[in-house]
């Protein structure tokens, strides 16, 4: 359901993705591991056109993205993002909106949606993900998980055919990685094809069905996570998976 | 035309913030003045005001450039040099008196309570004799006799050489003039001007049915337009020379001074050389001290009434309205350009940045002139219409740079949020982006408004009558700057402290989250 073909993306002299290509199928849950700087993040960007690209093309359900930015990709990018959702690290919920306000807030405004059942089913989303009691709540009222529990709730809402997650964990305080760890995978239990940026080793080996390890933007490893976590073929993996595994 | 629009204008700004905060230094000083009379009783005669002014060596007299020909201008042929036959008259005084002239420029609406501050020694610009004044100052005997007169379009056969025909009518008139009083005795409340040139343009123009003006005024600035015509001429009036009313020895000399001048024939010499000689100066030469009485007898005084009270809540509802309409331009104008420089093409941005400099980088009194009267020949708004759309879009250019950093506050996650949820740009602006920037600018747009609420009185120089326009006819009309600017203070601080409280309160609210 999306395919990248020698995708380069550079930043002035550096480049952050050298000729990338890789195949996502539909129900996939799909762990991007790496060090920092290794292109996760640019790669899963570039997926729903946050970030242009250099060379190559991407191809996602069906509608293709070339080089040159959203000008030239306008209305490819407009069909893309609304059948894939993206969760991001900072959660960047809406400030000016509750919880229920940021959920309904595309359904109504991008679907057209009527207001009573975006809501209706705002709040079926909310209790799904534990926040039934937060509806009314502003975000700077909530706890860092329970935003992100929301901005998955309100990536969700457009019934997205993909979901595309960039380090959902990683700024939240470790305390609360666990509430939106569930949610995560209770959604890939029910067959929603998902890309996940992430560093939580145990997630990307126990939900995940595939992990890719991107390093010095290229594809270094792509298999299924008992063998790339357990037994890595490369040796920037086992670096970068921690010394005691790659002494061994 | 040309000279006055140059000069004058140009220098107004200046005097207008000048004179604004010395109104309560004056009033005080008014009011020590006033005590320190009270206490000697009658008129004192050992002053010393002549003695000083001789040991100094100069007359110091007070006019306004702005009055323009014939009574003193820029000379064009000599930059830096003034003509006109009060220049003229003022050295004459000057070397009767044994020392030399040096003019101090004043506001003509001013005039009184500059002179009676000590800005300079004498006032004489066209200073009418009327009651409010001579209950104020010392006048000498005149020194020009001046018809009021009335002047109409040629295409408008219903006004006629009767004052109750432009009864309801628009008549334009200098304000606090002897004319503006005439028209006020009348029952006809008079469309302000400050300048003398402005009034017939606009009666051109259609924006007012007459104007109500001295004879001279008139003759240069009126008459030479095909499309206007003498209705008649009413009461005569008289110029003459004042001085602080402590300063009789100063007064008397100037005075013998002035009669000397028209007794040699000097002062004929001097008009004659502006061609406004004509025979009603006749009457100068015999001027006895029983018409001098005459002349100053009709002084009254006028005191703070409830109907004035009234007029400045009145004007105070003006000043509001205009500030809010103004706003509501500025508010969505702002957003417009501010959206515009940060998310148009480099053609729009760069046009939207000119605009802010443009409308920044030039005051605000100059823009309303051009809307004014400059664009009078494309497009003629009447003068509220253009009060509104000059402040409006004057704000705006401040509004955009406050929408432009409140937008740029809000963190970019916001958008990227909005995009990836399927938002065209346009709609995240929208629904995300700005409704935050607009929250972040608020106490901003709040303080500008309080300030929009005073700037707003810039407008009387396009003859809105707003509350300090009012409070300076009603402290002339009264002779007093103490109450009727304490009152003015108090409307204008009614108005703005409401909204200083609901900027604090936002401002708090923002620092708590």
């Amino acid at each position: 359901m999306i395919e990248v073909a020698a995708l380069v993306k550079s930043y002035g002299p550096r480049v952050v993705l050298d000729r990338v290509s890789v195949a996502f199928q539909p129900g996939q849950v799909v762990s991007l591991i790496g060090p920092s700087g290794g292109g996760k993040s640019t790669l899963l960007r570039c997926l729903n056109g946050l970030e242009g690209f250099d060379g190559g093309e991407i191809s996602v359900l069906g509608e293709k993205l070339v080089p040159g930015g959203a000008r030239v990709n306008a209305r490819a990018l407009l069909a893309v993002r609304r059948k894939v959702g993206m969760v991001f690290q900072q959660w960047n919920l809406f400030a000016h909106r509750t919880a229920i306000g940021n959920i309904i807030e595309a359904p109504v405004h991008v679907k057209g949606m009527a207001v009573a059942e975006a809501t209706e089913r705002a709040h079926a989303l909310l209790k799904s993900v534990g926040l039934g009691h937060r509806a009314d709540a502003y975000p700077s009222e909530m706890s860092g998980g329970e935003q992100q529990r929301v901005a998955i709730a309100r990536a969700l809402a457009m019934e997205p055919a993909a979901l595309l997650l960039d380090e959902p964990t990683s700024a939240l305080d470790p305390e609360r990685v666990g509430e939106v760890l569930d949610v995560l995978t209770a959604l890939a239990k029910g067959g929603l094809t998902m890309l996940v940026v992430t560093h939580e080793m145990r997630f990307a080996r126990e939900v995940s069905d595939r992990v890719l390890v991107l390093h010095g933007g290229q594809v270094i490893e792509d298999g299924p996570p008992a063998e790339v976590i357990d037994r890595p073929q490369h040796e920037r993996t086992r670096a970068f998976l921690g010394l005691g595994r790659a002494a061994r | 035309m040309g000279s006055t629009l140059y000069g004058a204008r140009l220098s107004r700004p200046l005097l207008a913030s000048v004179t604004t905060p010395t109104l309560f230094a004056t009033a005080l000083t008014l009011g020590a003045a006033a005590l320190t009379l009270g206490g000697c009783g009658g008129a004192a005669t050992s002053d010393d005001a002549l003695a000083k002014v001789k040991s100094a060596g100069v007359l110091r007299w007070g006019a306004d450039v702005q009055g323009g020909a014939p009574y003193i201008y820029e000379d064009a042929d000599h930059e830096g040099a003034l003509k006109g036959f009060e220049v003229d008259l003022a050295e004459a005084l000057a070397t009767e008196l044994g020392v030399k002239a040096e003019f101090v420029q004043n506001d003509w609406s001013a005039l009184v309570p500059s002179l009676e501050r000590g800005t300079f020694d004498i006032a004489m610009n066209g200073l009418e004799v009327t009651p409010a004044r001579s209950g104020r100052v010392l006048f000498t005997r005149p020194y020009y006799v001046f018809a009021s007169r009335l002047m109409a379009r040629r295409d408008d056969p219903s006004i006629t050489a009767d004052l109750a025909s432009v009864k309801g009518k628009r008549v334009g008139t200098l304000t606090n003039s002897f004319t503006a009083d005439q028209l006020l005795a009348s029952g006809i409340e008079p469309v302000y001007y400050e300048g003398t040139d402005e009034p017939y343009q606009d009666l051109v123009a259609g924006r007012i049915d007459a104007v109500f003006h001295d004879d001279i005024i008139a003759g240069i600035y009126g008459e030479h337009r095909p499309q206007l015509r003498v209705v008649g001429d009413f009461a005569d009036g008289f110029y003459a020379i004042a001085t602080r009313k402590e300063d009789r020895s100063l007064h008397d000399a100037v005075d013998e001074a002035l009669e000397k001048l028209i007794q040699t024939g000097k002062l004929e010499e001097i008009l004659k050389k502006e061609k406004i000689w004509n025979d009603r100066q006749l009457g100068l030469t015999a001027w006895s001290d029983a018409d001098q009485r005459r002349l100053l007898g009709e002084a009254t005084v006028n005191t703070l009434r409830w109907h004035h009270v009234v007029t400045f809540i009145q004007a105070a509802g003006v000043t509001l309205v205009l500030s809010v309409l103004a706003m509501a331009i500025a508010i969505p104008l702002g957003l417009f350009l501010a959206v515009c420089r940060l998310y148009g093409n480099a053609v729009v941005s760069r046009l939207a940045e000119a605009y802010v400099e443009l409308y920044r980088g030039t005051p605000v009194l100059l823009q309303l002139y051009v809307i004014y009267y400059g664009l009078a020949d494309v497009i003629k708004l009447d003068a509220f219409t253009a009060a509104v759309i000059g402040l409006g879009m004057n704000y705006a250019a401040y509004e955009a740079e406050v929408y432009r950093a409140g937008i740029q506050a809000v963190p970019r996650g916001q958008m990227e949020a909005a995009l990836s949820l399927g938002m065209p740009t346009p709609l995240g602006l929208r629904r995300v982006v700005l409704p935050q920037g607009f929250r972040l600018a608020l106490p901003s747009v709040t303080n500008d408004f309080i300030a929009l609420l005073k700037d707003s009185s810039l407008v009387s120089v396009i003859t809105v009558v707003e509350l300090t326009k009012r409070m300076t006819i009603v402290a002339v009309d009264v002779r007093s700057w103490l109450i009727p600017g304490a009152l003015c203070a108090a409307l204008y601080f009614i108005m703005s402290y409401p909204l200083s409280l609901y900027a604090r309160r936002l401002e708090a609210r923002l620092a708590r989250s």
